[in-house]
């Protein structure tokens, strides 16, 4: 039983034991950030209007009895025969947002997406899909977004004509000495052919760069195999992965490919031979791969060079420095090393090092493994990063000197996402003419003389070749929405490149792909018949390019790699919602916690916690609260940001995430977070470092953050306290908490069943050890609520759920995907703070081990639709019940208020419409402002209302709502069956989080159907249900998190 | 004023038909219905404009030099041509080498009655549709509240008339009784008594209370809705006289939530043919030619319809209802009744067609809905109609009777609810069901008769609202 009975924690204050969490955890509204609910309540409703609104409702219905309004019911002119008004069309296309990209299938109703999916035809992605991907339905009904071309006026700007425009643009063009067209990667073959033949008539050159580059690398590995490329990983082949610092799982060149992979050898699929690969994690503070490392190595931004020289000595025998690593980091290197010389052929080893040397030193230590060609490989080599920080140099030098005389930027935002962007921002007025290919008035893009906006991806016609071979198409899924051009477009006319041949952009891709693909293909003999195939499928992969060997020489770089320096460092990262923060303006992505700090609306710097060996922590500095405001000083320039106490934070350094702070580019991202891009240094040989050691500690102002928006201690669920009068440890919850007289609180998650998790090695035991612990609760489940019930759940059908804890990487592509799915509303920084998110699914993060460098499992936890559930006996007007397919169900129209139910559930998974987050109901005033000061209310406007799907109730405020198992999903799933006559299929009924998912964590399915996957994974021994010793007789199963950790390290 | 009418032509029509004998009011009826069946998808029902094929009023007469050959033309107009038939020749160069259909079946009997039928139709024109449905209208039982009135009134006199009793016995008990000084309560005193305001009081609040929660129950239900469309479109004559499916119009039914109300363009399936109305001549029809950008003089869309203005339009339009006014009545120019006709027609088709929001004739038909549902509320037609086979009059009532269109159920909850408990899933057919285990058993022993939707949960909240 030892391996289910270790502590397991959520969070500092919460190991600790810590005075004032204890003292505020007696009183609900008193835990972090519930404080203000009872002092402001940030309305300008009162019982007055309410008694006006009454008076005025009673008058209405009584008019309404006289005379019913018109209601317009307005049918097609000559309808689309591809349309049928109510079921959902499926596009095949291809998200791209600066260097991410994702085969996906859109769903559309009436001609307008609403959801993505991914696209299971893809073998890039085989059907996954990220948060990101997920949100960007959502950019594209941006408020924010530009809606008709614009040129500089005298006083600001001025709405133009594209002709204008075009004309200014195009002579501009043909007269430009230097011209340089600015852009990240660029991935799509055609738009790259319309590039160069414009390069070959102007005097135009093209400049691409990633504002989080992978410069160094792509330099590396053309020297090493003379093509400037990022290798196709096969996470699947390795038993050994060896990171240093590439967070692959959550942000680095491909993470939905890479986390699929990695998580087909993370499964358990054999109980007797789990066979699962090794993953060892170096880096600074806890990433999301880090997070589901089974080692990490503790280290210094700064000592990264001597990591990976360190290894590389260890297993290519060099003799590179390897400067002054902890202990710790050493002993987990030396296993990292030997591990890695035990799996010759079937590791990876991989960094997002920015230096040259260290880049070769990585190749050098894959090439002695012999990974080449069996791990990692060519053919399908990636050519999602092409950015060149050299060249960007190089361009900002000519624009210093005044030798560009035209800048177009496409996509690129260089008055923000690099480190001189002040130094950009300046030399801009040195340029003549400057257009912006833009989406949204950014940075960039009001330095401009001419805007001519962009469509979205979904307006777009286009291609992408992802990785070599395998290519996929961009179609439109929506006429545009504005006057709008989509970019290539607007190049070929200022070009001079439409003619009648080629009249748009769209003829322009069907051309190329004529000339190439087509060409090189012999199934189809028409190019419209495979034009038509191809687009249908979204995906067209051939067998790509040839294999390359390693030819350089790492040795020669052992003695270049950084040297560690001492002292305090802070280390820049990306993170897994927001990206380079291009996607600051989605209110998706802004409210979506990250996975590891559980933080939302803003960029928290993340400290160390040092432990006395006691358990005591101590914060960092003298910081003693999460969300305590500190300075810290770069040079002459200091800022200031609230800070939060990191588990698996390296001493002495500091983390924060960039692509906040932003200055211009729309209304969700203003004044969220600080900007960390000035900070970043440029190295000698001018690759942009992503950490820096010339910081200063100025220490904490004392003060905290007003909404800290972390979701950490909101709504945690088994927790336990000791009664106050007997002592006896009784189950409590936060409400519990605030009545009853406890003493003292015990900690969360003590004893309770919601995470199981053992060693690969120890399997046997802990089968055995579960199934007596299950059927220890089962002893107590004998008798159900709902007698009757159980016959009816033995025929038609008996909903179930599995979630694979091993799978699951915490991307929160789920919980974005749920959010787009079932309209649950964006609540906005404030109401975060005061715990009143309304996501109906959350990745919940739980660390077990050593305290200072704890593991980490994640777990999705939805509604579990209890067979025996609580919170329907408590209702008191029935508004939640059961139903005989067994769904936990919850009638809106029927919920009045009273919130019993979500006080009673266990897995604190009911949501309560505090504010009216939609607008759906009628009183305006109740609408509460998604940021501060900007009067933005999410959802109130036309525009962003698009986005909703139609097959869901937009509740208003005042009722509870949760996961309903996609219940819409279900019913259609049900009634394609019964219209073909046939039995249900697995396929029918997938919920959102299911198809959303990279790895394929969740399933979803029939109880009653033993044939199906379900059934399949509730066979396994490893599954357990949380907290099922309460009775409560959850649908949903989880498997139990297995390690594999080198018990070497262990003792 | 209707009603007369309509009593005036079967009176009329019943005289002729005792006139004519029975024998030929049956030859009538055949003529009537194979002329449905065979003839009326190319000439015009109303015998006196043309169509796909020209009108047939007067046929017998044009073919009076050929009488025989008027039978063989029928029968097979392409051998009559072949031969030469002069007749046959014209016909066939006027409209432009189209070949009328054979009907080699058609007996002499059957086709004397055809054009027996269509000369019946010539010389008294089209009988008003709907006799039965008309004559068999109920006249509604005046039912009269004056009772209860009357009832409640002489309660009322008599509730005064005993108070005063016991107020005056109470007056002479205390005169007798000697307790002075006595006085007696005025009308006035006894009805502003504290007792008589508190049961007035009371009886306000109860019938306040019972008013409201029935008008609050029936807020937003609109049984027996029938608002005015912008097109007089009747389903009585589409789903009723024509016998069109509903399905063919309303193709969501089968496959979404929606039954979908029809494009325009489904409209122009059929009245790219039937140019002009039975009922209201060009009054309507232009109409869906206006809103799909149709010239019905030239039989073209027109070009460019986005951006044509509304003069071009009215040309086009009010040509086409002056031609047809003009072939009706038989005249070569306008007259005064005519040029009104024509204006207010357009008029009419400019009103129907804009509103505050779309200024443009060009675009869709906004009709008025009649069906409504609130949005926490999902109602799928494919579950209703393809799987569980209910036909549409189920919810909808005779709409093929119904010259305007009018909800004809409640639709509120407690209706769903009740058709759920009692209509019985197509349980034996259907693969899907065979999950349901135990019902299947129970139904081999005989201890089940029917599966009923509440049986499979069809009572459950989540089943429509989530």
């Amino acid at each position: 039983m030892k391996t289910t009975k270790e502590t397991i924690w959520i969070g500092e204050e919460d190991l600790t034991r810590d005075e004032q969490f204890l003292q505020n955890a007696q009183k609900e509204t008193s835990l972090p950030g519930a404080t203000d609910l009872a002092v402001e309540n940030n309305l300008s409703s009162n019982r007055r209007d309410f008694l006006k609104y009454l008076g005025f409702g009673v008058g209405a219905a009584a008019m309404a009895s006289c005379e019913i309004p018109v209601k317009r019911a307005i049918p097609y002119v000559v309808k689309p025969d591809t349309i049928v008004p109510g079921v959902a069309t499926y596009y095949a296309t291809t998200f791209v947002h600066g260097a991410d990209v994702l085969p996906v299938t859109v769903k559309t109703r009436e001609g307008r997406p609403i959801k993505i999916e991914g696209n299971s035809l893809s073998s890039f992605s085989r059907g996954g899909t990220s948060a990101r991907a997920q949100a960007s339905v959502l950019d594209l009904y941006d408020i924010d977004r530009l809606r008709e071309p614009m040129s500089k006026a005298t006083d600001g700007w001025a709405a133009a004509d594209w002709s204008d425009i075009d004309k200014n643009v195009s002579t501009a063009l043909k007269s430009a000495r230097n011209a340089v067209l600015l852009t990240p990667t660029i991935m799509s073959p055609s738009a790259l052919k319309l590039i160069s033949d414009m390069s070959a008539k102007f005097n135009l050159k093209h400049v691409q760069y990633d504002a989080i580059s992978s410069a160094a690398m792509l330099d590396a590995n053309e020297e090493s195999f003379g093509e400037r490329v990022i290798p196709d990983y096969h996470f699947d082949k390795a038993d050994v992965i060896v990171s240093f610092g590439a967070d692959f799982l959550g942000t680095w060149i491909s993470p939905v490919e890479f986390a699929a992979d990695y998580a087909d050898r993370r499964k358990v699929k054999d109980l007797k031979n789990p066979n699962l690969s090794r993953h060892f994690q170096v880096e600074t503070g806890m990433s999301l791969s880090g997070s589901n490392a089974d080692h990490r190595a503790v280290i210094k931004p700064s000592q990264m060079g001597s990591a990976i020289a360190y290894v590389y000595n260890k297993v290519a025998g060099g003799s590179a420095p390897t400067g002054s690593l902890s202990d710790n980091a050493k002993k987990v290197l030396d296993a990292a090393a030997k591990n890695l010389r035990g799996a010759s052929g079937h590791s990876i080893v991989i960094s997002d090092s920015n230096n040259k040397a260290e880049q070769m030193l990585i190749n050098g230590i894959n090439a002695v493994l012999g990974n080449y060609g069996k791990t990692m490989g060519f053919a399908h080599a990636s050519l999602q990063r092409k950015g060149s920080d050299k060249e960007l140099r190089a361009f900002l030098r000519d624009m210093q000197a005044g030798n560009v005389d035209m800048l177009i930027t496409w996509g690129a935002n260089p008055a923000y996402n690099i480190p001189e962007a002040a130094a950009f921002v300046e030399a801009a007025s040195k340029v003549k003419t400057k257009v912006a290919l833009a989406y949204k008035k950014d940075e960039t893009t009001l330095l401009a003389d001419h805007i001519a906006p962009i469509h979205h991806n979904l307006e777009s016609w286009g291609d992408v070749e992802a990785k070599k071979g395998m290519l996929s198409t961009i179609q439109p899924t929506i006429s545009p929405l504005f006057e709008t051009r989509q970019a290539e477009e607007s190049l070929m006319t200022w070009a001079g490149m439409v003619s009648d041949e080629t009249p748009d952009y769209h003829t322009y891709v069907k051309m190329n792909w004529k000339s190439t693909a087509f060409a090189g293909q012999s199934q189809f003999a028409s190019f419209d018949t495979f034009w038509n195939y191809v687009l249908q499928d979204g995906v067209f992969e051939t067998s790509g390019g040839a294999e390359a060997s390693f030819g350089g020489n790492a040795a020669s770089y052992g003695s270049r790699v950084t040297k560690p320096s001492a002292g305090l460092e802070i280390d820049f990262i990306e993170k897994v919602a927001l990206g380079d923060g291009s996607y600051a303006n989605n209110p998706w992505l802004q409210e979506m916690p990250d996975p590891v700090t559980r933080c939302s609306w803003g960029n928290y710097l993340a400290v160390p916690v040092s432990f006395d060996g006691n358990r005591n922590f101590e914060g960092f500095q003298g910081v003693e609260h999460d969300s305590e405001i500190v300075e810290i000083g770069f040079g002459e320039n200091s800022i200031t940001t609230p800070c939060i106490k990191q588990f698996g934070q390296a001493k002495d350094t500091m983390s924060i995430a960039l692509g906040y702070g932003r200055g211009a580019g729309g209304t969700c991202s203003k004044g969220i977070g600080v900007d960390l891009y000035p900070q970043l240094p440029v190295d000698s040989e001018g690759y942009t470092q992503y950490y820096s050691t010339e910081v200063d500690w100025k220490g904490s102002t004392k003060r905290k953050e007003k909404w800290y928006s972390s979701v950490q201690y909101h709504h945690t669920m088994g927790v336990t306290a000791p009664e106050g009068e007997t002592g006896e440890i009784i189950n409590a919850d936060e409400q519990a908490i605030a009545t009853l007289p406890v003493k003292g609180f015990q900690g969360s998650l003590v004893d309770r069943s919601i995470i199981r998790r053992a060693h690969a090695d120890d399997l046997h035991d802990f089968t055995h050890d579960l199934q007596h612990e299950r059927e220890h609760h089962q002893y107590l489940n004998a008798a159900g609520l709902y007698p009757g019930h159980d016959d009816l759940y033995n025929q038609g059908h008996h909903w179930g759920m599995h979630v694979d804890l091993n799978a699951c990487t915490g991307c929160g592509a789920c919980t974005v995907a749920c959010m787009a799915e079932n309209n649950v509303p964006v609540v906005g920084k404030k109401e975060v703070a005061r715990h009143h998110e309304m996501t109906w699914l959350r990745i919940d993060r739980y660390y077990y081990g050593d305290v200072e460098n704890p593991s980490v499992v994640y777990q999705p936890m939805m509604c579990q639709h209890c067979d025996n559930a609580p919170c329907e006996n408590v209702c008191p007007v029935n508004a939640t019940n059961h139903s005989s397919e067994g769904l936990n169900q919850m009638a809106y129209n029927r919920c009045v208020g009273t919130r019993y139910c979500a006080n009673n559930c266990p897995y604190k998974v009911r949501r309560f419409n505090w504010l009216d987050y939609t607008t759906a109901d009628t009183w305006p005033d109740n609408e509460p402002e998604l940021v501060q000061g900007t009067g933005l209310e999410f959802g109130a406007d036309d525009l962003t209302r698009m986005v909703l799907n139609p097959d869901v109730t937009v509740r208003s405020r005042g009722v509870i709502e949760k996961c309903s198992f996609c219940a819409q999903r279900l019913q259609e799933g049900k009634l394609t069956a019964k219209k073909e006559g046939r039995k249900l299929r697995d396929a029918d009924v997938k919920t959102a989080c299911q198809t959303a998912c990279p790895t394929g964590a969740i399933t979803f399915g029939d109880r009653n159907n033993p044939d199906g996957e379900l059934m399949t994974k509730f066979a396994s021994p490893l599954n357990y249900i949380a907290l099922e010793e309460v009775n409560v007789q959850s649908s949903v199963q989880y498997s139990a998190r297995i390690n594999n950790k080198d018990k070497s390290l262990e003792a | 004023m209707r009603r007369s009418q309509i009593i005036f032509s079967s009176l009329l029509s019943m005289i002729l038909l005792l006139g004519m004998g029975s024998l030929q009011a049956q030859d009538l009826a055949e003529g009537k219905s194979l002329f449905r069946t065979n003839c009326q998808s190319c000439h015009n029902a109303n015998m006196k404009a043309k169509m796909t094929g020209p009108a047939l009023g007067g046929v017998e007469e044009r073919w009076a030099d050929y009488p025989e050959d008027l039978y063989r033309w029928i029968r097979n107009s392409q051998a009559l041509v072949a031969e030469g038939n002069p007749r046959a020749v014209e016909i066939y160069n006027e409209y432009n080498g189209s070949v009328m259909t054979a009907f080699p079946n058609l007996t002499d009997e059957n086709i004397s009655n055809i054009l027996a039928y269509i000369d019946d139709i010539y010389v008294n024109g089209v009988p008003v549709v709907g006799q039965v449905a008309g004559g068999g209208a109920v006249v509604e039982k005046e039912t009269s509240n004056w009772v209860y009135f009357g009832l409640f009134g002489l309660l009322g006199v008599l509730a005064i008339v005993l108070a005063r009793v016991i107020s005056n016995l109470n007056y002479m008990v205390q005169l007798k009784e000697g307790n002075a000084p006595a006085e007696r309560k005025t009308l006035l005193e006894s009805l502003t008594s504290k007792s008589v305001v508190g049961f007035v009081l009371f009886g306000l609040i109860v019938l306040a209370g019972y008013f409201t929660v029935n008008n609050a129950i029936s807020l937003g239900r609109q049984q027996g809705y029938a608002p005015e469309q912008p097109i007089a479109f009747s389903h009585e004559t589409h789903a009723g006289l024509n016998q069109i499916e509903c399905q063919y119009c309303h193709d969501g039914a089968r496959r979404s939530k929606h039954s979908v109300i029809p494009a325009a363009n489904t409209c122009m399936n059929c009245h790219k043919a039937i140019k002009v109305g039975s009922k209201h001549g060009t009054a309507e029809i232009t109409k869906i030619f206006a809103s799909v950008g149709y010239d019905p003089n030239t039989d073209l869309y027109i070009d460019d319809i986005e951006n044509i203005g509304r003069d071009s339009l009215e040309n086009i339009y009010k040509e086409w209802i002056t031609d047809n006014y003009l072939l009706a009545e038989e005249l070569s120019a306008l007259d005064q009744t005519g040029e009104e006709l024509v204006s207010e027609q357009w008029d009419n088709l400019v009103a129907s067609l804009t509103n505050e929001t779309k200024d443009k004739i060009y675009g869709p038909i906004e009709w008025a809905r009649i069906h409504h549902l609130p949005d926490h509320v999902y109602f799928n037609h494919a579950q209703h109609v393809t799987v569980g086979e209910i036909e549409c009059q189920t919810c909808h009532g005779p709409v093929e009777e119904m010259e305007v269109l009018a909800q004809h159920s409640p639709l509120s909850m407690g209706w769903c609810i009740n058709c759920h408990r009692e209509t019985e899933v197509q349980f034996k057919d259907n693969e899907y069901y065979a999950s349901y285990t135990k019902y299947h058993d129970e139904i081999a022993n005989g201890s089940r008769k029917a599966v009923t939707v509440e049986d499979i949960g069809g009572l459950e909240c989540q089943k429509c609202h989530y």
